[in-house]
């Protein structure tokens, strides 16, 4: 569903300045209660309208800071940054342990 | 290339005069076999490319390992002499256990025995730098990634072969002095070989630093966590130097040894296409990938999947090289030799305008005859045939460009040794097809491209 939603925002991104009834129908959709997209097709339309719109907004910002803001767009992007992170920390702890293993062997070395 | 005097060896007195007598002998050979050069083309690159390995098996460890960094060389050496040095037999008589265990004590500081639970003295494999024995874990341990292994978990032993490191400075030494001489002579000079040597002196310093492997055998593992089919020996860190690396031990068979009973147990077609892609998506996704991916580096468990092992040579690309050498494979895949010949050039394969008709139509017949035509797509054929076509045009290969298309071929002769009747071609229609359009549909490109469309819609409609 984020897909098609990211699809549809790219789609209204370019299509910002164009389409009037567009903007008509997100204004409409903000008006909205909440679970009113369930009252009909065009409510439905005019809720994802605002989904979308807000979606839209979100990639103008990425695109505005060149795609590499630090800021952490959605769960998913966060889960995988603490996985990183994670994987970063054992790699760590892995050369430490190799640094440890070669003064073993330097240790040995030494006369007593 | 360090040096190190941990485990010293006598260097052999007169080792230069040899290695010049043996130069010497084998280009007599050479121009003997070439018929004195009346052997022309393709016929006295390949019997040159022959000598060459046998020289590089003769005179030892280093020769064998630059023969070996020179077969992911296509970009300098001719397709022939490439295809030929991927063949290089890098097996060695042992060193003796008693040799080995001195050397894990150096480098650990303690013996075998106590260290593990179990050393088998008899080595598994004994390779020109390495040698590898088996043993088993004393204690639990837990890798960079993935579940703790337990006390008792069989491991692999890979260590240098004492004294290795002066051996192959001694030889890199004398190397560079021919090299040197080399440079003074207009037609050799070409090769740039000074820089050629430096530049694999460098990676055999990288590679005669096992932890270098063992860090991309963590990313390997990491990044095919969730893939099934593939399985990647975790390092044990505790027990690892410069010169020692422990792993997970993996049984199964190397693919140079799959017979047909063991094909009979498992799903070869599948594996074999799963195998492609998994190098596909390593180039295309990862941007880094195993470059030598010979079959002796493969292995296929009992149950099915494909071990990884030997990360001693990676290449890597970038985001826009990504995305172009994904659009060569879908030009080739689906035939379309315009596609693939349009964004090599954004890979940096420069075609002189002059030449780009006749180079547009030899590849054109290149994918007709060896990917089109037949009952399965011949991709060492055409790549053969393609890096030819450049060496006659005089078109400088990119070094990047020329490893991607070899380590093509090695993709096909290892998805064929798992299932000999594979496609790799169609096995990769699939993949390739998904990747473009996941790039198509991405936002900027998206807005790039509709962009475009609505203007030269506007043209039309004015026009």
């Amino acid at each position: 569903m984020k897909n098609i939603i990211e699809l549809l925002a790219a789609w209204a991104l370019i299509h910002e300045s164009a389409d009037e009834g567009w903007k008509a129908a997100v204004k409409r959709g903000r008006e909205q209660t909440p679970g009113a997209m369930g009252d009909g097709p065009e409510a439905f339309v005019e809720g994802l309208a605002v989904l979308v719109d807000e979606e839209k907004e979100r990639l103008k910002e990425r695109l505005a800071d060149g795609g590499d803001s630090d800021e952490i767009a959605n769960p998913v992007e966060l889960g995988e940054r603490i996985d990183q992170l994670g994987f970063e920390i054992a790699e760590l702890r892995g050369r430490l342990e190799s640094l440890h293993a070669s003064i073993d062997g330097l240790a040995q070395r030494l006369p007593d | 290339m360090a040096s190190h005097n941990a485990c010293p060896t006598e260097l052999q007195p007169g080792r230069g005069w040899r290695i010049a007598r043996a130069v010497i002998g084998s280009l007599l050979v050479t121009t003997w076999k070439c018929r004195f050069g009346l052997m022309r083309g393709q016929r006295r690159r390949a019997v040159s490319a022959r000598q060459l390995r046998l020289f590089c098996e003769r005179m030892g460890p280093t020769f064998a390992k630059l023969g070996q960094l020179a077969s992911v060389r296509p970009d300098v050496f001719s397709p022939e002499t490439v295809f030929e040095l991927e063949r290089l037999q890098d097996r060695m008589p042992p060193v003796s256990s008693d040799a080995i265990q001195k050397a894990i004590i150096q480098e650990l500081g303690a013996d075998p025995e106590t260290l593990f639970a179990d050393f088998e003295q008899e080595p598994l494999a004994a390779a020109s730098v390495a040698q590898v024995h088996r043993a088993r874990l004393r204690q639990d341990y837990r890798p960079v990634t993935g579940a703790l292994l337990p006390a008792g978990t069989e491991v692999a032993i890979k260590v240098l072969r004492p004294g290795i490191e002066p051996q192959i400075a001694a030889d890199l030494a004398i190397a560079r002095r021919w090299a040197r001489r080399m440079a003074r002579f207009k037609r050799l000079a070409r090769w740039r070989p000074v820089e050629l040597l430096d530049e694999f002196t460098a990676m055999l310093d990288r590679e005669l630093d096992l932890r270098n492997e063992g860090r991309i055998a963590d990313r390997f593992v990491r990044d095919f966590a969730d893939d099934e089919q593939v399985i990647v020996p975790r390092v044990i860190w505790r027990h690892s130097t410069r010169r020692v690396l422990v792993t997970e031990y993996v049984e199964g068979w190397p693919l140079n040894d799959l017979g047909a009973a063991e094909r009979a147990g498992i799903d070869a077609r599948a594996l074999a296409t799963h195998g492609a892609n998994v190098f596909m998506h390593q180039v295309l996704v990862l941007g880094y990938y195993h470059a030598d991916m010979h079959p002796a580096n493969l292995f296929v468990t009992p149950d099915g999947r494909i071990c990884f092992l030997d990360f001693g040579i990676v290449g890597t690309t970038t985001p826009p090289q990504r995305e172009a050498i994904a659009q060569v494979l879908v030009g080739l895949v689906y035939g379309d030799a315009d596609r693939a010949l349009r964004y090599s050039r954004e890979l940096g394969l420069e075609i002189p305008d002059e030449q780009v008709a006749r180079v547009h139509k030899r590849v054109e017949e290149l994918v007709r005859n060896h990917l089109l035509s037949g009952p399965q797509a011949d991709v060492r054929g055409f790549a053969l045939g393609f890096l030819s076509m450049l060496a006659d045009f005089r078109i400088t290969i990119p070094a990047g460009y020329g490893l991607l298309i070899k380590s093509l071929v090695t993709v096909e002769g290892v998805a064929r040794a798992i299932y000999p009747d594979l496609d790799l071609m169609q096995a990769a229609r699939p993949f390739t097809t998904r990747l473009i359009a996941e790039q198509l549909l991405q936002p900027n490109r998206l807005r790039r491209r509709l962009v475009a469309a609505r203007n030269a819609a506007l043209e039309e409609l004015l026009s």
